[in-house]
């Protein structure tokens, strides 16, 4: 009989976990990348490194930016420390604050965070930096759609758009898995997680200073520790869309169904290991696609799009 | 605690979700189409999409019991996997991107629309097929509804595909795919069909992929290229 965990201890985990396993989760892909590349490339713990490197070095800003430039990092993080607090990151039960919000709220909270910094690089000056921010919002306005098709999907199948529920259903039966909505829906998600963190059918991610930077240019401007949120922040943006398809579409198995020590630590340890599989998947596509030209880019959030609408035609129909 | 029970949706059987999806996979490889852009590429397309109907017929008889479906199914993978594919391929030596015109060798640059412009137009035509399928209340005792919608959304879209793509090659492959939704369609509303009739149709698709050949051929050998962008009088 192991020891039972105080519930707002376990909500706390969920934040620490994702907080704590994001850079790994980043390490993992570049590592797997590099070998892949015959490259031997930088140590999994890399990221860490670089992260507490940023953290003693000055923080400088440019000449005429305001408050905002400073201030955005820290609201950026803050968006990103909410939002494991409403997925089901840990536990199949639904914990206290985990009904704050639905997907829809996650997604906000998500779109309030890259609002922030896409408002810092303008307020830069840096030509580099607001090109990156003008450009993520052009094509996050052409993927929110797909989005929104997605969690009608989700609310067609469980008549509720609480992540905690579809993941139920999925557990439910085999039926739930190979209908043509819930794939299309998981794979409408997976195409549009792509897209926000930067992979490679839209952008490279290997910081390479180049013109077809999209997400990567935004923090160009910013440095010491402000850069090292900047870029923490996106590593537990990546951290969270992976944890939303694994534990809500594609994988919702491994969470803890009790408050117990001993599941709660193999739900981490579960959580650490799907993400980690999914980032080989996304260094393997990294590495086997080329980069599409920036305009081509509206064909890929078509095909996304054209995905999650199918979904919700099959739905509609009764059939899918 | 475990507040979060809700008012599921009843899934579908392995067997119809499982169809479903492969149904799935020929509206999907329609939509492909709209994007390849290599000769060879477009042809194989075709070739996957047909496997997928094949894939679908042997579903059908193995769990309605009809027999007579392995037989369709085995014939229209030879027919319309292997033998048109081939076909297609021999009689457009030459053509493609080894030898002739480079400027010519691919059909890359024949959209009359933007990829994605496209897309969104067939998505509106497929939904209007979905829905009046939906309104029309067809029932099929072998598979679920939704693979007779997505089947006439196959039929709509390869239209759409044969518009707005300017090439012969995408528009003789958008009229060998139209055959497949219809295909799709003949196995969700007639799956007992007698054999004769479903063997007499896929005769005749190789009849018309003969005459799409030569024509392509001929079209090439004046034009001297595979835009037909330029067929634009009448002759007498």
């Amino acid at each position: 009989m192991s020891p039972t965990l105080p519930i707002p201890v376990v909500q706390l985990l969920q934040v620490v976990t994702i907080a704590a396993a994001a850079p790994g989760v980043s390490g993992v892909i570049s590592r797997v990348e590099a070998r892949l590349q015959g490259r031997t490339g930088p140590r999994v713990l890399q990221p860490y490194f670089d992260l507490a490197k940023l953290f003693r070095k000055e923080a400088l800003a440019p000449i005429g930016s305001s408050w905002v430039f400073l201030a955005a990092p820290l609201g950026a993080m803050t968006c990103y420390l909410t939002v494991p607090l409403l997925i089901p990151v840990l536990t199949t039960f639904g914990l206290p604050l985990g009904y704050m919000g639905d997907i829809l709220g996650g997604g906000f909270i998500l779109s309030l965070a890259s609002f922030l910094v896409a408002v810092a690089a303008l307020d830069s000056g840096s030509p580099y930096a607001q090109l990156g921010a003008s450009r993520a919002k052009t094509f996050g306005a052409i993927t929110e759609p797909v989005v929104l098709f997605v969690v009608f999907t989700v609310a067609l199948v469980t008549g509720t758009d609480l992540p905690y529920a579809l993941a139920a259903t999925v557990r439910s039966s085999a039926g739930q898995i190979i209908r043509p909505a819930h794939l299309l829906a998981a794979a409408a998600l997976f195409m549009v997680i792509l897209y926000e963190t930067g992979r490679i059918p839209v952008e490279t991610h290997t910081g390479t200073n180049e013109f077809g930077m999209i997400e990567e240019a935004r923090p160009f401007e910013h440095s010491g520790p402000y850069f090292a949120l900047l870029k923490w922040g996106s590593a537990m943006k990546q951290l969270i869309l992976f944890t939303i398809l694994l534990n809500v579409f594609v994988a919702p198995w491994g969470l803890a169904a009790t408050p117990s020590l001993v599941s709660v630590l193999l739900a981490i340890a579960a959580l650490v290991g799907k993400a980690a599989v999914l980032g080989v998947v996304v260094a393997v596509i990294d590495n086997s696609f080329a980069k599409l030209r920036l305009f081509k880019i509206t064909e890929f959030a078509a095909g996304a799009f054209l995905l999650a609408v199918l979904g919700v035609f099959t739905l509609y129909l009764g059939g899918g | 605690m475990s507040g979060v029970v809700a008012a599921t949706v009843a899934a579908p059987s392995a067997l119809s979700g499982g169809a479903n999806v492969i149904a799935v996979g020929v509206l999907l490889a329609e939509f492909g189409m709209f994007r390849q852009a290599l000769l060879r590429d477009q042809v194989r397309l075709y070739a996957v999409q047909s496997a997928l109907i094949s894939v679908l017929a042997v579903v059908v008889a193995a769990t309605r019991h009809l027999p007579d479906l392995y037989a369709l199914a085995a014939l229209s993978f030879a027919l319309k996997t292997v033998i048109v594919p081939i076909v297609l391929r021999r009689m457009l030596r030459g053509i493609g991107a080894i030898g002739g015109d480079p400027r010519w060798s691919d059909i890359a640059g024949s959209h009359a629309l933007s990829v994605a412009s496209a897309v969104l137009i067939a998505i509106a035509v497929a939904a209007f097929g979905f829905f009046t399928v939906a309104a029309l209340g067809l029932t099929s005792p072998v598979l679920p509804d939704t693979a007779l919608s997505i089947s006439v959304a196959v039929v709509l879209v390869s239209f759409v595909l044969m518009i707005v793509r300017r090439d012969v090659i995408s528009q003789a492959i958008g009229f060998l795919s139209l055959e497949n939704g219809v295909s799709l369609t003949a196995l969700v509303v007639a799956a007992g069909l007698p054999l004769i009739l479903e063997i007499a149709f896929l005769f005749d698709l190789l009849v018309a992929v003969v005459v799409f050949g030569l024509l392509i051929r001929v079209h090439h050998g004046r034009a001297e290229s595979m835009s037909t962008a330029e067929l634009t009088s009448l002759q007498g």
